[in-house]
């Protein structure tokens, strides 16, 4: 049978990903740009068994997602930047209790309420603390339908693998533009639960899931366990290249700003520029390994363009992971400004002129 | 029954301010029902007022940047918290005027405009906070039943059976399920000063309240009707009709509580019309079976009547 092609919005791409993934809980509340999200939920959940709730509040939502995946249900929420600061909470409680879901980030403009524009600037929300502790996501940004689709619906596969939350950060550009979605079946495997989750006590002694521990040895422990946790994920990482080894200049950059830079480079590449192209699609954790490799494939040294619609926060990221082994530049667009290719063209050839490569 | 209003005069609308001080042509939804209460409230108020908005429509229409609506002072800060930063205000008025730094003679009032989603749903607990701390300060629940500025989500002012985007109307469910919250019993029972139902449409009855509630040293609270004809599927040139009928069904009743502890009734609608005629003119009600309408019916009845015996039996005393 063929795969059936349908032209959706990327926040329903991202719903049909959810209902591949087996996902059975919906909780949400409104908060633009990601209400087809629930909408859609309201709709089809009911169909298959599942449940849509909407919540009075977001804190409630997230706190709706904890108590069903406490009991093993596949559960997501979905929100956008200010409903995800009221989540913030929720997020640590979850990491501490080691509860897999997923969380859906559609982010738009701040601080504060901001805007509803396009934004990236709840990156080191999202992968450096989403809560308070030392709690970490694993964190997909997809920069398609097809692969918001794919990413979340492997994300409940993923989540229950690690029993940890995983995001998916999209923003308000991907998730309101429309695009064809080809909904093929995937292969998400079902993993047992058995063994942790809060059911019925007879015949066996009762569970307990908290966060709360007293004994300074014993947090310590809690603590190690997670983070081997975050460094076994490492496994999970994904990225894009276009990397040939001789290239100066290197853009990267993700989600949204990816798709505007990718055509900007492959425009540049046919003209003989010498650019790379660099896509993290786990932010975290943070493919830096890779970059490094990236950095070190020729004597030359090259040139880390990092391209963002916030002011500056990947940029950090990708200097630690090059330790020194190239420049690193910051070309940012705060939130609602976006820049059209031509306007990344001109920046990456701007940084080519003041380059020491010969030019073409 | 309160001392404030020993020499309390009605308002007399010809002596009404003819300045607006929510200025036109801010984006609201042709027959926008919501506007219309926070005219009038402030017509009675004047300028000498500080309004806090909680997200939602009135913030988004009056404040699209660089623009506003508002000739008063505004703030806005997130979606739950406005009768809470309403309460800083107010606390922190208190202090400034007993260090001299207001004068004590001025009297700035606090007003809340908040949506039926900012005060059903998620801004519940920080409303009941401040009601009973006691602020001085006038919240109107601007209730269009729905989260409507962000594409008709239910909310826990929905009525049942009403269509909404997260509520959709299909074979099996039909539409929302369960009642209305009673937030009127919710704010009654924190025995503030003064609460009172308004239909913007009897515009007198309403800004009387205002001015009794400006009046008044604590809290009050204002549930105040408020058609969308956007979310509603009604037509706009309907919200007239639609106020009208609100309140001539027996779905929307107009009383005053004082202290939690008498109840005025406004208006007594001795022949009601039926519901029906209310929910056929909205499509939201549109899938509603002939049975379903009579249940609707018949909960208006009994809640209309609970309203009607609460005034009866806890009328104010006589000759006060």
């Amino acid at each position: 049978m063929k795969d059936k092609r349908i032209l959706v919005k990327g926040v329903e791409a991202i719903a049909f990903g959810a209902l591949e993934g087996g996902c059975n809980c919906y909780f949400g509340y409104p908060i633009t740009p990601q209400n087809e999200i629930p909408e859609l939920m309201s709709v089809e959940l009911p169909k298959r068994g599942g449940v849509f709730l909407q919540a009075e509040s977001e804190t409630s939502a997230i706190n709706m997602v904890l108590g069903a995946s406490a009991v093993g249900a596949r559960v997501m929420t979905s929100s956008s930047s200010p409903g995800i600061s009221l989540m913030s909470e929720g997020f640590s409680y979850l990491i501490a209790l080691e509860l897999p879901c997923v969380i859906v980030n559609v982010m738009r403009g701040g601080p504060g309420l901001g805007g509803i524009e396009a934004s990236q600037g709840d990156y080191f929300q999202a992968v450096k603390a989403p809560g308070h502790g030392d709690g970490k996501f694993l964190v997909f940004a997809p920069y398609s339908c097809d692969e918001a689709y794919e990413l979340t619906a492997k994300a409940f596969e993923l989540a229950d693998k690690y029993r940890n939350p995983v995001m998916i950060l999209s923003d308000a550009i991907l998730g309101q533009m429309k695009e064809p979605l080809t909904l093929k079946p995937l292969k998400i495997k079902r993993i047992k639960k058995d063994d942790w989750i809060l059911n019925g006590a007879k015949d066996r002694p009762a569970r307990v899931i908290k966060s709360l521990f007293l004994d300074s040895a014993e947090l310590a422990e809690r603590n190690r366990k997670l983070k081997k946790k975050y460094q076994m994920m490492e496994k999970e990482i994904r990225y894009e290249k276009i990397f040939e080894g001789n290239e100066d200049i290197i853009v990267v950059s993700f989600g949204s700003m990816a798709r505007l830079c990718k055509e900007a480079v492959l425009n540049l590449r046919e003209k003989g520029y010498p650019v790379g192209f660099f896509r993290p699609i786990t932010l975290y954790p943070f493919p830096r390994f890779t970059l490094f490799k990236l950095a070190e494939a020729s004597q030359r040294k090259k040139r880390f363009m990092v391209f963002e619609l916030n002011c500056g926060q990947m940029v950090e990221d990708v200097a630690s992971s090059i330790c020194g082994r190239g420049d690193t530049y910051s070309v940012f667009y705060p939130p609602s400004i976006l820049p059209f290719p031509e306007d990344i063209e001109k920046e990456i050839k701007k940084c080519l002129k003041y380059s020491n490569s010969p030019k073409v | 029954m309160r001392p404030e209003w020993a020499k309390f005069k009605p308002v007399n609308i010809k002596e009404l301010p003819k300045e607006d001080w929510i200025a036109p042509g801010h984006r609201g939804c042709q027959g926008c029902g919501t506007v219309l209460p926070i005219k009038l409230a402030l017509k009675v108020l004047g300028p000498n007022t500080i309004a806090v908005s909680s997200t939602g429509c009135m913030e988004i229409i009056t404040s699209p940047f660089p623009f506003t609506s508002w000739r008063i002072p505004w703030i806005h800060v997130a979606f739950e918290n406005a009768a809470t930063v309403a309460s800083g205000i107010e606390a922190a008025l208190k202090a400034l005027k007993r260090k001299g730094k207001i004068s004590k003679k001025e009297n700035i009032n606090v007003v809340v405009f908040a949506g039926d989603g900012a005060t059903y749903d998620i801004g519940l607990q920080f409303l009941s906070g401040a009601l009973e701390r006691g602020h001085r300060l006038i919240y109107f629940c601007l209730d269009n039943e729905a989260y409507m500025n962000t594409g008709v989500q239910r909310s826990g002012g929905t009525p049942i059976f009403a269509h909404t985007t997260t509520s959709p109307a299909g074979k099996v469910i039909h539409g929302k399920v369960g009642w209305k919250k009673n937030l009127d019993g919710i704010v009654i029972a924190h025995s503030i000063p003064y609460f009172a139902t308004a239909n913007p449409i009897f515009f007198a009855d309403f800004m009387n309240k205002v001015k009794k509630a400006s009046l008044v040293d604590g809290p009050s609270f204002f549930h105040v009707y408020s058609t969308c004809p956007t979310g509603w599927g009604a037509k706009s040139e309907d919200t007239v009709k639609l106020c009208k009928l609100a309140t001539e069904t027996r779905i929307f009743p107009l009383f005053e509580v004082i202290d939690g502890r008498y109840y005025i009734l406004n208006r007594k609608i001795d022949k009601p019309k039926p519901v029906e005629e209310y929910l056929k003119i909205q499509r939201r009600f549109r899938h509603l079976k002939p049975e379903e309408i009579e249940l609707f019916q018949n909960r208006i009845n009994e809640e209309y009547e609970r309203i009607v015996k609460l005034c009866e039996v806890f009328a104010p005393p006589k000759g006060e």
